[in-house]
């Protein structure tokens, strides 16, 4: 990012091919539309563009250009009437009453089906635990990035990490 | 602060399908990205003109407009002033307008333009008279000068022409005067030939006489009874010959 704030544009050519298709994958699994996704990452991306000026190296170019994205999506969500961040307590309710267990032994056998069954309970969780386990699986940022990059304690992003991942499992053995 | 991933939850998350941009959308943000690259900061001279480049060019534009059209007013006005007289003959409405204004006024004109003089003819009359009197042979121009040839000295008619001429703009008042100086001349010529006519046999014989001769003769007028002629012819003698000791019969 700095060379590329120097003026070379190859180097942003090379950031945006290691990043381009997490970053997307994250935005559609989050909107649900690619439409929107396109746009909201077309959007994130010019912002990069924009601050090659001001850029500085505080933390990991993942770190900043995630935080970017989970600012685009508040606005988006803002914009949508769609704020549907669980409450801490909230998910400590819904942990307590899921039963821990092993993945069914067919849909281990059958990987699309428990693709299927992954994306589709993926698609159900409340946004901001989505958003956790979507930022761990495709960012592979640690708790503590992921807490930076959402603006949240490192608890908050761990337990919502932990009930995304909770309910997940738990989709995969209850369908089967 | 770790969490452990679920890798079994993580292999089955990439065994999905990845979805992809649109190619529009990378070639889009990747255009984007290598203009906004290619356009460096300019520095502030560059910026300074890009700012004010074109209000400066737009007040140098009116500044220099304005001196050229005031210069060329200036520069016309100047014509004018020089050449009054050529910008009237080229302005034909003017002179249609100063026409009527000349027929209503007694005729003046301007000290430059002078009309032919109407008397003028008999001063080169009597000048070309008094030049063929000057030009007879055998006439000196001692014998020219005697007391009835004065009237023809040219010094008083020297500064005459330039009188005339001074007078004719008033022509209708100079015309009763022209006529005078036109009677006048006449009668200067009538008289100067009258005199060259009686002077012309005296100058001759005072000439060609002796002193004795002239004597011989005033004698002979004595003797004839004419006494005024006589003391008249004595006293040229005198004037002419101061030397010549004049007889006691004749004193």
């Amino acid at each position: 990012m700095l060379r590329y704030g120097k003026g070379d544009a190859r180097a942003f050519e090379l950031l945006y091919r290691r990043h381009r298709l997490p970053l997307y994958r994250f935005l559609l699994r989050q909107v649900g539309n690619a439409a929107t996704a396109e746009e909201l990452f077309q959007d994130l991306w010019m912002r990069v563009v924009n601050s090659r000026r001001s850029y500085e190296v505080r933390a990991k170019f993942t770190s900043w250009v995630y935080a970017i994205a989970h600012n685009r999506l508040m606005d988006f969500y803002r914009a949508s009437g769609r704020a549907s961040f669980l409450s801490h307590e909230e998910s400590e309710s819904v942990l307590e009453g899921l039963p821990a267990g092993e993945i069914a032994a067919d849909l281990r056998l059958d990987r699309k089906r428990a693709v299927e069954r992954l994306l589709a309970a993926l698609a159900g969780l409340p946004d901001a635990q989505r958003e956790a386990f979507l930022l761990q699986q495709e960012s592979e940022l640690s708790i503590e990035e992921i807490a930076a990059a959402t603006g949240v304690s490192g608890e908050t992003a761990k337990s919502r990490l932990r009930y995304a991942v909770a309910k997940l499992r738990a989709s995969l053995r209850k369908e089967s | 602060m770790t969490e452990p991933r679920d890798e079994e939850l993580s292999r089955i998350y990439r065994d999905a399908e990845g979805p992809r941009p649109a190619q529009r959308v990378d070639d889009n943000i990747i255009a984007a990205s290598q203009r906004v690259a290619g356009a460096r900061p300019r520095p502030a001279g560059v910026r300074f003109a890009r700012r004010w480049g074109t209000p400066f060019a737009l007040a140098a534009t009116v500044v220099v407009t304005f001196t050229l059209t005031l210069m060329v007013f200036e520069r016309e006005s100047s014509l004018d002033k020089m050449a009054p007289a050529a910008t009237r003959a080229d302005r034909p409405a003017k002179v249609l307008q100063a026409e009527p204004k000349r027929a209503g006024q007694p005729e003046t004109e301007s000290p430059a333009v002078l009309r032919p003089i109407a008397p003028a003819p008999p001063v080169p009359q009597v000048a070309a008279q008094r030049d063929r009197v000057q030009q007879r042979p055998g006439e000196s121009a001692a014998a020219s000068k005697p007391p009835g040839t004065g009237q023809f000295a040219p010094a008083p008619e020297a500064p005459r022409a330039p009188e005339l001429r001074q007078q004719t703009p008033q022509a209708p008042a100079a015309a009763p005067a022209a006529g005078a100086l036109s009677e006048s001349a006449a009668a200067l010529q009538g008289a100067s030939v009258a005199a060259l006519a009686a002077n012309r046999p005296a100058v001759p014989e005072a000439k060609e006489r002796t002193p004795e001769k002239w004597l011989e003769d005033i004698r002979k007028l004595k003797t004839e009874g004419k006494a005024a002629e006589a003391e008249r012819e004595l006293a040229e003698f005198k004037k002419r010959h101061p030397e010549y000791r004049v007889p006691e019969d004749l004193r």
